[in-house]
């Protein structure tokens, strides 16, 4: 098979450039998704020395959510620097395609098959080509995460328009140019909530006030001052909205403080007048193919559970990005799918890492732990998160090790380093790690 | 001004039943439809059931239409198309005092010649349903019940009618109607039309139309359900329908695995005063789970991923109403509820029955074309079939649903086929339905709706009349879409 | 006389109320800090309080409507609601290179320049 593909209309600043070139038979690395995961797992792949390394993205252009996310706020611990969003794409985009990675835009992986000796079969359904079939040694998983929406929470009322999650509003917003609605009020303290109600008041709506059930913000800090503060956004902390009203389209909302089992106390109830509800209420890891596949999910993270190489159960599969566990920063996206596209490069060269002899167990206040299990023969890094507020307070890693931290709280991700020599001396097949308070 | 024999109030399932009945003869038939789609009233919410028809009583009107409405259906899917299929239901008995109405609704529905009926006791009922609650006693199984999506019924119907030259208008809700010498006129925001027949198929709103002609001998009270849809990953948890046992008020509580494989649990049974009133409620989340919880112990209100209500259109005489009033040529088809679904394809024989009696002369066409184009959801078909369909039309390839696989052909074929909304979008081809609810294909279906109706992405609508779905940026100067290039 | 300003700290997410007392632009005390970022941060905040700022402006000929674009320094920010109104006048044609200059010297102050965000390559519709 040997196709001549069209060039897409992705240019690499300055002079043409045809990302696709040629299809090649088979690839050494295959990554599903296109954004700052995908990339950064393709970079990694090439960087372990496979050659053949192509990018599957379902959008028609790569660069994932970042393009949507035009505030700034990324880079800081790669770039050193304070880009936006799509700056922080554009830069990737132009490292994977000088980089020699191809691109097939505009393509969704139906389907994985794999073959006897290890090959596997991605089934593809692309805009330009058809339904395809690609062999590769290894796939990265790279799909990222969607957002909850109403039906998660359970508001009850009507069904009117003028409900949408945060993610979909951003997207009206700064790529279509078009606005969600006038009155605007924000379910979910989460950062992309945050920064849209910042949007929203610069392109002139009005946004009558964020909703938080949590009695603390689900977002930055800085977030909160700049988004909200600057611009005199009420921020209603322990307080959730109870009913909306409306039969076309949004009319109002009922608000109500919530009481300590966090069910609304309607007693107290009040209505805000609206035209739009705005969610934003978590992400939920987009793992509809890795279940297809049979791949082992972790219940909490609702990602793969993966071992320190970030494989899957799936041999030669591997899992990166906001499809493994949802990130709070890119940069932490894409150390960890650097990673990840390095192991799937080793692999596909045939190079087979000892297998992990140690478990990991979250421990108290530890909802999760990523990678879910270490090798003794090198330094890791583990990512995790607590379930609820601690400062000070101390993390201890079995009877290996204990580091003290100033905080820890649930919006945050906790990366933790463990050197090899720690683990040279340690026996046991398990490990517990604990956040503990600080005079634990 | 356009004279027709007859014209329909109303595009729900009755109302399209009637009009693809009427589509076979040689018969001018109008549909008027108050919102933007047909389907989209109390049909589009309905728990999709075809009964089997033991729960009406003999000697009701409804009782009578349902076990033939039943019947029905097996040549109307082949002839349409839409998701049907008969799983049978259990009505399940919790007590001793149950188990004999469970031996009356037997007799009942043996005495209307429902096929089939069998009393299970509590082995065979815990063997063919292993989830149910170990402390029920036994059920009546009715293999003819099935489950639909009523919304396609509605547009299957409807397309069916047109193609046979029913004139349908949208968004034309019927505000006077001025009775003259041999004919009735109606008046819509937009038009006028006149008619030898008016078919009062306006659900919910059906006794408001009886009375522009000054009828008063019904009301309806519109009653509420609610229904709240439980996650996929619970698919198979039930395989037929589970009735409690009725009340005098409803059915009970049901647990539906819907054709889609979704379970779905409800309805409510509540009265309401408000015609609109289409809200979910804390009460009502509290009393479907309760009762479903006491049938099928595992479950949980936590399991919700979305939830909508619907109004029954409830008559003070709790039978339908169908038949000639005082008014020449004005017919009601008015109190439709359950089992109005089921009863749906006899209602329309019946009307026609009436019709002619009426003097209406009912010559079949000769060229009648019972079929419409089968429409295939391309995620459920095999490798070979969907590779296929690729080489007919590349938009096959281009998925713009990612949670349920819908594809752009088929969102092309929905907007051929009637599609005019996002949610028209939606129940024919399930773009939206899945889990992230939009979130991602949203805004590509706008682009694809504007597209081919020449709209601006703005003037693009969720249901209809004022759900709009976004507004224009002020200090933006707007293209015709907001297309994606 | 002595007046007190309030801050919440953004260095980290413990987020310290910070409290500022001053006489006039006079820096008495900043209390209210766990470590030193936070005095630090008061004392900008105070003097003069800087923000990153992004928007959109409208570009016609491209595959999206909208074309991400920031200020190239951060901005005082009592002058964020007046640069969204001077970068919303523009209009802008595909196609745009990423770090094109866009508006020059935007406040009419040297080195203050609105630059697009990304490439946007001109579509043939």
């Amino acid at each position: 098979m040997s196709l001549k593909w069209k060039t897409i209309n992705i240019q690499k600043p300055g002079k043409k450039f045809n990302i696709l070139g040629h299809m090649e038979q088979a690839y050494d690395v295959v990554v599903i998704g296109g954004g700052p995961g995908g990339m950064g797992a393709a970079l990694g792949a090439r960087e372990s020395g496979v050659a053949r390394v192509l990018i599957l993205d379902r959008e028609s252009e790569p660069g994932g959510i970042l393009l949507q996310c035009i505030h700034s706020g990324f880079g800081l611990h790669y770039f050193k620097e304070q880009l936006t969003g799509p700056e922080y794409a554009e830069r990737f985009l132009n490292k994977v395609i000088d980089d020699n990675v191809k691109i097939m835009a505009g393509s969704y992986v139906s389907g994985i098959a794999v073959d006897s000796d290890g090959t596997k079969q991605v089934r593809v359904l692309s805009e330009d080509h058809g339904q395809v079939i690609v062999k590769t040694r290894a796939v990265v998983l790279s799909m990222g995460c969607r957002e909850r929406t109403r039906g998660a929470i359970r508001i009850p009322g009507t069904r009117p328009s003028g409900v949408l999650t945060a993610g979909l509003a951003q997207k009206f917003v700064n790529m279509m140019g078009m606005l969600p609605g006038k009155r605007i009020a924000i379910l979910g303290s989460g950062d992309i909530g945050l920064i849209m109600a910042r949007r929203l008041m610069l392109e002139g709506c009005e946004v009558v006030g964020v909703f938080e059930y949590l009695p603390y913000s689900n977002g930055l800090t800085r977030n909160v001052v700049q988004c909200l503060e600057d611009f005199g956004i009420p921020l209603h902390l322990s307080t959730t909205v109870a009913y909306i009203h409306g039969r076309d389209r949004v009319e109002r909302i009922t608000v109500a403080p919530v009481e300590k089992d966090l069910k609304p106390d309607l007693s107290q109830a009040r209505d805000i007048q609206c035209d739009t509800l705005l969610l934003s209420i978590g992400l939920i890891p987009e793992n509809e193919l890795s279940q297809s596949l049979g791949i082992r999910l972790d219940l909490i993270t609702g990602g793969p559970w993966v071992s320190s190489t970030l494989e899957t159960s799936m041999p030669g599969v591997f899992a990166c990005g906001n499809v493994l566990h949802v990130h709070d920063l890119v940069d932490y996206v894409t150390r960890e799918s650097l990673l990840a596209g390095r192991f799937a490069g080793e692999w596909a060269q045939g190079v087979r890492r000892p297998v992990d002899n140690i478990r990991l167990i979250p421990g108290d206040n530890v909802r999760y732990c990523v990678p879910h299990s270490l090798s003794t023969e090198r330094e890791h890094t583990i990512y995790m998160r607590c379930k609820t507020v601690m400062q000070p307070c101390k993390i201890r890693v079995g009877n290996l090790m204990e580091k003290k931290l100033r905080f820890v709280v649930p919006a945050e991700m906790i990366m933790l380093k463990i050197k090899p020599h720690l683990l040279d001396k340690f026996h046991g097949d398990t490990l517990r790690i604990d956040i503990l308070p600080e005079d634990a | 001004m356009t004279m027709y024999d007859v014209v329909i109030i109303g595009g729900g399932v009755v109302g399209c039943s009637i009009a693809r009945e009427l589509s076979r003869f040689q018969v001018r038939t109008a549909l008027l439809e108050q919102c933007a789609e047909v389907g989209f009233g109390t049909s589009k919410t309905n728990s999709g059931i075809i009964h089997a028809g033991h729960h009406s009583p003999p000697g009701t009107l409804k009782g009578m239409l349902v076990v033939r409405g039943n019947e029905l259906y097996d040549r109307l899917q082949k002839e349409l198309g839409f998701s049907f299929r008969r799983i049978g239901e259990l009505v399940v008995a919790q007590s001793q005092e149950e188990i004999e109405i469970l031996e009356h609704l037997k007799q009942q529905g043996v005495e209307k010649g429902v096929p089939g009926l069998e009393i299970w006791d509590q082995k065979r009922l815990l063997r063919e349903e292993p989830n149910l609650s170990h402390t029920l006693l036994s059920a009546l199984h009715a293999p003819s019940a099935g489950v639909i999506n009523p919304y396609e019924l509605a547009f299957a119907l409807i397309e069916n009618a047109e193609k046979n030259g029913v004139v349908l208008k949208v968004d034309s809700p019927v505000e006077k109607i001025e009775y003259q010498k041999d004919r009735l006129v109606l008046h819509t925001p937009t038009k006028k039309l006149a008619t030898r027949f008016v078919l009062n198929c306006a659900g919910v709103f059906s006794d408001k139309i009886a009375q522009m002609v000054g009828l008063n001998d019904f009301v309806i009270l519109p009653r509420k359900g609610e229904e709240y849809m439980l996650d996929k990953r619970l698919q198979g948890l039930v395989r037929r329908l589970i009735f409690p046992v009725p009340t005098k008020q409803s059915k009970g509580t049901l647990i539906i695995p819907t054709y889609d494989g979704t379970i779905m649990v409800g309805p409510t049974a509540q009265d309401t005063f408000d015609r609109y009133d289409v809200s979910t409620t804390y009460e009502g989340a509290k009393q479907v789970f309760e009762a479903v919880k006491k049938i099928c112990p595992s479950i949980s209100e936590r399991d919700t991923i979305t939830e909508f209500a619907g109004l029954r259109a409830v008559s003070n005489t709790n039978d339908f109403i169908i038949g000639t009033t005082a008014v020449k040529g004005f017919i009601n088809v008015a109190g439709i509820q359950s089992p109005g679904l089921t009863a749906a394809p006899a209602i329309a024989e019946y009307v026609c029955d009436i019709l002619e009696n009426e003097g209406l002369e009912l010559i079949k066409k000769p060229d009648f074309k019972p079929h419409i184009p089968k429409v295939s959801h391309f995620g459920n078909l095999s490798v070979a079939e969907q590779k296929r369909l690729i080489e007919e039309n590349a938009s096959y390839a281009k998925v713009i649903c990612r949670c349920e696989l819908v594809t752009e052909a088929e969102i092309n074929h929905a907007i051929d086929h009637g599609a005019r909304t996002l949610d028209g979008i939606k129940f024919r081809t399930r773009a939206g339905m899945g889990r992230c609810q939009g979130g991602f294909c949203a805004a590509r279906c706008m682009n694809i709706l504007a597209g081919h109706t020449g709209q601006a992405i703005h003037q693009i609508t969720k249901r209809g009349s004022g759900s709009w779905i976004v507004t224009k940026m002020e200090n933006h100067q707007h293209p015709k879409t907001g297309k994606e290039v | 006389m002595t007046e007190a300003e309030q801050y919440i700290c953004i260095g980290c997410p413990i987020g310290c109320p910070l409290r500022l007392e001053h006489e006039g632009d006079k820096i008495i005390e900043i209390s209210g800090h766990d470590c030193d970022r936070g005095a630090k941060y008061a004392k900008q905040e105070f003097t003069e309080p800087r923000r990153d700022f992004s928007t959109t402006v409208a570009i016609s000929g491209a595959r999206w409507n909208r074309l991400p674009v920031k200020v190239n320094r951060q901005i005082h920010k009592d002058r964020v609601m007046e640069g969204a109104r001077i970068i919303h006048e523009l209009q802008v044609e595909a196609p745009v290179k990423l770090g094109q200059v866009l508006i020059k010297n935007v406040f009419g102050e040297e080195g203050i320049d609105v630059v697009a965000c990304r490439t946007m390559d001109r579509v043939i519709s």
